[in-house]
């Protein structure tokens, strides 16, 4: 995402949950490369107090935001009857709660500024439903709803807001995640028999973000390959 | 340049979102076979400024939607030089407006003989090319009234909602060669079909969009850029509203 985002030449604010000098030097080369900033910005999403240092630094620079992605999130594996309470809460905490709150700080900035275009990161688990994955799916769903929602309250401040739910993509979560037989087997569930690549949802993040979906709001796009359930 | 070295067939192009697509094709570098009803000097002098302004060449391939003969012989001039063609738009189509008792059901074949059967035969003839070639990308031109329904657009949006069922299935049937099938359901968009409707008719709309403004012709060629280029290579069998945000 990073990478196609600075391949096209924007501006950067580089959210990662804690500081890594690999990832530090890594953005360095990116920006040196494509000829733009990017500023890296530590935080947890759990943690209030960090969010709230994070929002500062990015509105110190006093720079437009254009768009923002959250993306952050992470995946939980259990059946509906053996998935405790606090786990769904800790799922929900950071897959949800956080987005809706940081996205509630950064559109205060967009209304000012007249425009943004917001970008959740879904799941196709939240629209279809995936045996073992009630707390991840569910907070992926209300994520698409807070979506809907935001574009219908946001639009005359000329914001918009849209998700994307990909199917199954090439990712760290996925790859630890998922046995490779179920992975095996989702893919055989796709009209295009392979799995996807993290830079195929990069891509239409990239499309939302841009000017050339300036008449799209409120969709939820789906990056699956055409996942059949 | 999304587009550049790609070959498109694009239904439609004399005007409305058909000319639009094919200007924004070729600013993109994309080599594109334009297809509409007839000639009209204006459009030849068009298509040979475009094709020379952006370095491509453009064919105008004319027939009749209502003809199979005409689209046979269409097809053949797009597939005789033996190109690749690596993205179909079908963008060609008619509105009829009117209540569902007040429409005969000539009418009825009338509408889905254009909006549906001359696209399932365009279609066949050119992903047989694509399978050949075991990647394409196809994009059919529906409405969010194939979606939500519209009162007194029945013909049309059951074409539509027909569409949209092929569209999908495609998808399952064309994955293996690689082929990817996707919709693009415009809202209201500033054309001349959409100025068929009453003005009442367009502000009701309009106020149902959350965005409260007509869409440009533009915004939806821009769409069909992003489902025809490489950038939406994991996506297929979806319907993409860009309706200003019109839905549920």
């Amino acid at each position: 995402m990073l990478e196609i985002f600075a391949m096209n030449g924007a501006n950067i604010w580089a959210c990662i949950r804690q500081p890594s000098e690999s990832f530090f030097s890594y953005s360095e080369k990116l920006s040196y490369e494509h000829n733009v900033r990017i500023m890296p910005v530590c935080f947890d999403l759990r943690d209030l107090n960090q969010m709230k240092a994070a929002v500062n630094l990015i509105m110190s620079a006093k720079l437009p935001v254009h768009s923002l992605i959250n993306n952050a999130g992470l995946t939980y594996n259990a059946l509906f009857q053996m998935t405790p309470m606090d786990k769904l809460r800790e799922v929900f905490e950071v897959n949800f709660f956080s987005q809706y709150l940081f996205t509630q700080y950064i559109v205060k900035l967009m209304i000012r500024q007249k425009r943004g275009s917001i970008i959740n990161i879904s799941s196709s688990a939240a629209i279809d439903g995936n045996a073992g994955r009630s707390a991840y799916g569910a907070s992926k769903a209300a994520l698409i709803c807070v979506t809907k929602v935001m574009a219908a309250e946001l639009a005359e401040h000329g914001i918009r807001v849209n998700a994307i739910a990909p199917g199954i993509t090439e990712t760290e979560m996925v790859v630890q995640s998922m046995s490779r037989d179920v992975i095996k087997e989702t893919i055989a569930h796709t009209a295009l028999k392979r799995i996807g690549e993290p830079a195929e949802v990069a891509t239409t993040a990239l499309f939302l973000a841009s000017n050339l979906s300036s008449y799209i709001t409120g969709q939820v796009i789906r990056v699956d390959g055409g996942l059949r359930k | 340049m999304l587009l550049r070295g790609k070959n498109a067939v694009i239904t439609g192009c004399l005007k409305g979102i058909g000319r639009t697509t094919m200007d924004v094709f070729a600013h993109n570098g994309a080599n594109i076979w334009a297809c509409c009803q007839m000639p009209t000097g204006e459009f030849e002098s068009h298509i040979k400024e475009l094709a020379q302004a952006n370095g491509i060449s453009i064919t105008p391939v004319y027939f009749d939607l209502s003809d199979y003969e005409q689209i046979k012989a269409g097809m053949k001039i797009i597939t005789v030089g033996k190109q690749p063609v690596d993205v179909l738009v079908n963008i060609a189509g008619i509105a009829y407006n009117a209540l569902f008792h007040m429409t005969t059901i000539e009418k009825m074949k009338e509408v889905f003989e254009i909006d549906f059967f001359s696209q399932m035969l365009i279609t066949q003839h050119l992903t047989r090319l694509m399978a050949r070639q075991k990647s394409g990308s196809v994009i059919n031109i529906v409405s969010v009234a194939g979606v939500d329904g519209n009162p007194g657009q029945v013909a049309y949006s059951a074409a539509k909602a027909a569409l949209i069922g092929a569209t999908k299935t495609l998808a399952g049937e064309l994955g293996v060669y690689g082929i990817r099938v996707n919709a693009v359901a415009p809202g209201v968009i500033q054309t001349d079909m959409t100025a068929s409707l009453s003005k009442e008719k367009v502000n009701e709309l309009l106020s149902a969009s959350k965005l409260h403004r007509v869409g440009l012709p533009e915004e939806v060629a821009r769409a069909l850029l992003f489902l025809a280029s490489d950038q939406s290579a994991y996506i297929t069998g979806q319907v993409l509203r860009v309706d200003g945000g019109m839905g549920d």
